[in-house]
């Protein structure tokens, strides 16, 4: 095509929408004076994104009052806070749900269960006034443009419960920001306090600055590191001083783009070669094996060379690690041997954050705390073995054996019945996220619609699913809240009104605190959260006050979670068609599948 | 998780041991010279009892009263011991008289459809999957209207060419009274392709009369007859399943309705 005739456009650049289009270069200027950011040198920085820059574009200035919760623990997030102006406290202690606007979700009697059957409102997303604004000890503010929400007794509630107070200068919230973790505290302003929020785009960036980004490192490395190591079964024998030495010699590295779930909508769109190009790759097959790799946090594609493309043999996440069988057979193998190279490659999908420790500290201080059984055989590691290896006998996260007690060492066994092609199919769609993902055999579904109805029961007549979704082979993988292991939706959520239940790992609304703003229904990859507007048991629309306009609620599966069943679908399905699985591992879907072959 | 193989060998075995112990029991009444029947009869109504339960518990979803999934074992092995006692109690096919016949006359009818739930409920879902597409019943109507317009908007998208009454013509006597029609009764019965198979030979026989264009538009035509064809199909084996559970359902209430009146019958007379 003739270039003449191309259409001249600018070039989309990084900082085209800042993350506070109100901050000014007063600010900026203002911020250059403070801690840490007056210490910070320019030529850190390179020309295209200079310091200035990340202040300007990836920094956020807060005015928080007395009272207002700004960092929930549990909440996923991807901005830390530093604190310019006044102080806040972080409670050490869990504060109870109900004074950050939550419920402690209880399963409901059998008679309020079964009441459910003729209380069920004549109309659509029914709600008694009490689950349209918050009740509890917390409250609904606004400040400036954002609203916030507030504990009602801020005093009474930290007043018999440990915590410290953080002043100027001082930062929080960065683990969670740049690893993809939820919050390990609650933080609330103790007084009128400015902070400065600065989106994990602009934390990496600002790690250029030496002093900045070991502050980062040595934080991560004291409270963190050794605690995920500890938790990597094939480390569980080390003594402590030996792990500390491992943490001292291991490398965190982190790969792909956090907002992966904007990048999914694009990336899916590709040709499917295409889009594994697109990963970032963490280690390449047939180079040699220089360290063993633990991914933290993140999903990772394990794939071999096959054709003229990649072919996937298996996903890894949490917990699980890369390169073991080769490296500890280059370490162990007599000198007249050749060494192996890496069998498969590993690749990014979405985010991942790893932890490398390299070869010359595992060969000293990790191989001789490894059992004999749990080496790799050698045979399933040369390049010419007859079986492949599969990546899915690698050990997942479980806690540290107690004093005296012996586990044996967790390995999913290699699938079955989960073809290759489910493989790719599953990586492809980002389904390995789903924790709870509604797996559809549609060899055994006669279409009743059992499992919609029972849906609908125990939700006043709501269905918070869809008996449709992407399909592969006989499996349909339903529209239902997956329960996600990185649970995008949570971030950006600016009452924490959509949380994890610590213990079941369930994603819920809590529809007090919920001011519609749809920000979990724009992030879910899966449009798997509606935005509804909801009415009065009359059935009256309910409308703001001040703007006429209808108020919205996110509605999505909870799991029946204040259900005495449970799942209600999984549990009306008289087929056994339909599972509520764990995708992030293969196993479960492979026993599922294999107890109806 | 037990294996569904393994599942089924267990609940076989339980149903045989069980009618095996219910032959035993009548046996040793019959031997004594006591009343047999009073415990066939018992048995046979409180299995009847348990066979409808199922009806309840996919009401109450909300409970954990096991899956929904587990009482269809029970039920279907629960059925097939029904059987056995019901030749314990009714030691010839149908029974003597008018009530009672036609009691037992239901009781087969209810155990026939039961049995043919478990064939198609087994079958349909492959047969469903195997055709393109995935509709929910309920909107089978409105995709059906989606297609009879998307077959008008190629028609009227047509230019007036010398060509385009040639397939103007065909859609007005054929296409369209096909699009806009119901499923026959015979289709519903026995899905085929008949309908599909001539739509689509009629279509490739006007080719030759027809532009470049209104080729093109023939092709689109013929896909819409496909997705038409298998939308039909889709019905068919979904109001086939949908109309077994009715019936075996209002016809299982009857049973139990009919099989009280019987004991309070046999009571009486006792």
């Amino acid at each position: 095509m003739d270039k003449s005739q191309a259409v001249l456009l600018r070039r989309p650049q990084r900082w085209d929408q800042p993350f506070d289009p109100t901050i000014t270069d007063a600010d900026v200027s203002w911020l250059r004076t403070r801690t840490p950011f007056a210490a910070m040198r320019d030529d850190a920085f390179p020309n295209s994104t200079p310091l200035s820059g990340i202040l300007r574009n990836d920094c956020k200035i807060r005015r928080c009052q007395r009272g207002e919760v700004v960092v929930r623990e549990g909440d996923y997030g991807n901005s830390a806070f530093l604190v310019l102006s006044g102080s806040v406290r972080v409670s050490l202690d869990k504060l109870p749900p109900e004074s950050l606007g939550r419920d402690e979700s209880r399963t409901k009697s059998w008679f309020d269960a079964m009441a459910q059957i003729w209380r069920r409102p004549r109309v659509a997303e029914v709600r008694p006034s009490t689950s349209v604004v918050t009740q509890g000890d917390s409250r609904i503010g606004a400040i400036d443009d954002r609203q916030a929400i507030f504990l009602q007794d801020f005093a009474g509630v930290f007043a018999e419960r440990k915590s410290i107070a953080l002043g100027p200068g001082e930062l929080f919230g960065e683990i969670a920001a740049m690893y993809r973790t939820p919050q390990t505290a609650t933080v609330v302003a103790e007084d009128e306090a400015t902070l400065v929020e600065v989106r994990w785009q602009g934390l990496r960036l600002m790690r250029r600055d030496k002093n900045f980004a070991a502050q980062l490192e040595r934080h991560y490395r004291q409270q963190w590191l050794t605690i995920h190591l500890r938790e990597t079964p094939l480390l569980r024998f080390l003594p402590e001083s030996v792990l500390q030495q491992v943490a001292d010699a291991t490398l965190l590295r982190s790969f792909g783009r956090m907002e992966w779930n904007t990048d999914f909508e694009k990336i899916r769109k590709l040709p499917v070669q295409d889009q594994i190009e697109q990963e970032p790759l963490i280690a390449i097959e047939g180079q040699l094996p220089t360290d063993l790799i633990l991914i933290r946090s993140g999903f990772a594609r394990v794939s071999q060379i096959y054709g003229a493309g990649h072919q996937t043999t298996a996903y890894l996440g949490k917990g699980h690690m890369f390169g073991f069988p080769e490296l500890a057979h280059n370490i162990t193998r007599p000198a007249t041997a050749p060494p192996v190279q890496l069998q498969q490659s590993l690749r990014a999908v979405g985010f991942v954050d790893t932890l490398h420790i390299p070869i010359e500290v595992f060969a000293e201080t990790v191989l001789p705390y490894i059992r004999q059984e749990e080496l790799p055989l050698p045979e399933k590691v040369l390049p010419n073995s007859t079986e492949p290896y599969h990546a899915h006998k690698e050990r997942r996260v479980v806690p540290r054996e107690k004093p005296g007690e012996h586990r044996a060492p967790v390995a999913d066994a290699p699938p079955t019945f989960v073809s290759t092609g489910l493989i790719e199919f599953l990586v492809q769609e980002r389904l390995n996220n789903g924790r709870q993902t509604m797996v559809i055999d549609l060899d055994r579904c006669t279409r009743c619609d059992d499992c919609v109805r029972a849906c609908a029961t125990t939700h006043d007549g709501n269905a918070r699913m869809t008996r449709t979704g992407l399909q592969h082979d006989h499996l349909m993988f339903a529209q239902a809240c997956m329960h996600c292991t990185d649970p995008v939706c949570m971030i950006g959520c600016p009452t924490g009104a959509i949380s994890r239940n610590e213990l079941s790992g369930t994603i819920s609304v809590t529809e007090p605190i919920c001011i519609g703003c749809g920000t979990c229904a724009s992030s879910c990859p899966y449009s798997n959260i509606s935005m509804v507007e909801i009415r009065s048991p009359a059935g009256r629309i309910y409308q703001d006050k001040s703007t006429g306009l209808p108020i919205l609620k996110a509605t999505k599966c909870d799991l029946c979670q204040t259900q005495p069943s449970g799942p209600a679908c999984q549990n009306a399905c008289p087929h056994d068609a339909l599972a509520r699985l764990d995708l992030s591992m293969v196993g479960p879907l492979d026993q599922w599948l294999g107890r109806r072959r | 998780m037990i294996h569904f193989r393994t599942r089924r060998t267990i609940g076989l075995w339980i149903a045989s041991l069980v009618g095996a112990l219910a032959f035993a029991i009548d046996y040793w009444f019959r031997s004594r010279l006591g009343n047999a029947a009073i415990f066939s009869g018992a048995t046979l109504f409180a299995t009847l009892l348990l066979l409808v339960a199922i009806g309840l518990r996919k009401r109450l979803v909300m409970l954990p009263l096991w899956s929904v999934s587990s009482w269809v074992q029970i039920h279907i092995y629960s059925g097939l011991f029904s059987l056995v006692v019901y030749g314990l109690h009714v030691p010839r096919v149908i029974a003597n008289g008018m009530f009672e016949g036609g009691l037992s006359l239901l009781f087969l009818t209810v155990s026939c459809s039961g049995l043919y739930g478990l064939f198609v409920s087994r079958t349909a879902p492959r047969k469903m999957t195997s055709v393109p597409g995935d509709y929910r019943f309920d909107r089978i109507p409105w995709h059906r209207q989606r297609l009879a317009e998307s077959a008008s908007d190629i028609l009227s998208s047509l230019d007036a060419s010398l060509a385009s009454p040639v397939l103007a013509t065909y859609y007005r006597d054929n296409l369209q009274p096909y699009f806009a029609s119901r499923v026959p009764l015979a289709f519903l019965a026995v899905p085929n392709g008949i309908r599909r198979r001539r739509m689509l030979s009629r279509l490739a026989e006007l080719n030759r009369y027809l532009s470049e264009e209104c080729r093109a538009a023939a092709g689109q035509l013929a896909a819409l007859v496909r997705t038409r064809d298998e939308l039909d199909f889709h019905f068919a084996i979904q109001l086939r399943l949908r109309l077994w559970v009715a019936v075996h359902a209002i016809l299982s209430m009857i049973l139990v309705i009919w099989s009280l009146l019987h004991v309070l019958l046999v009571y009486h007379f006792l």
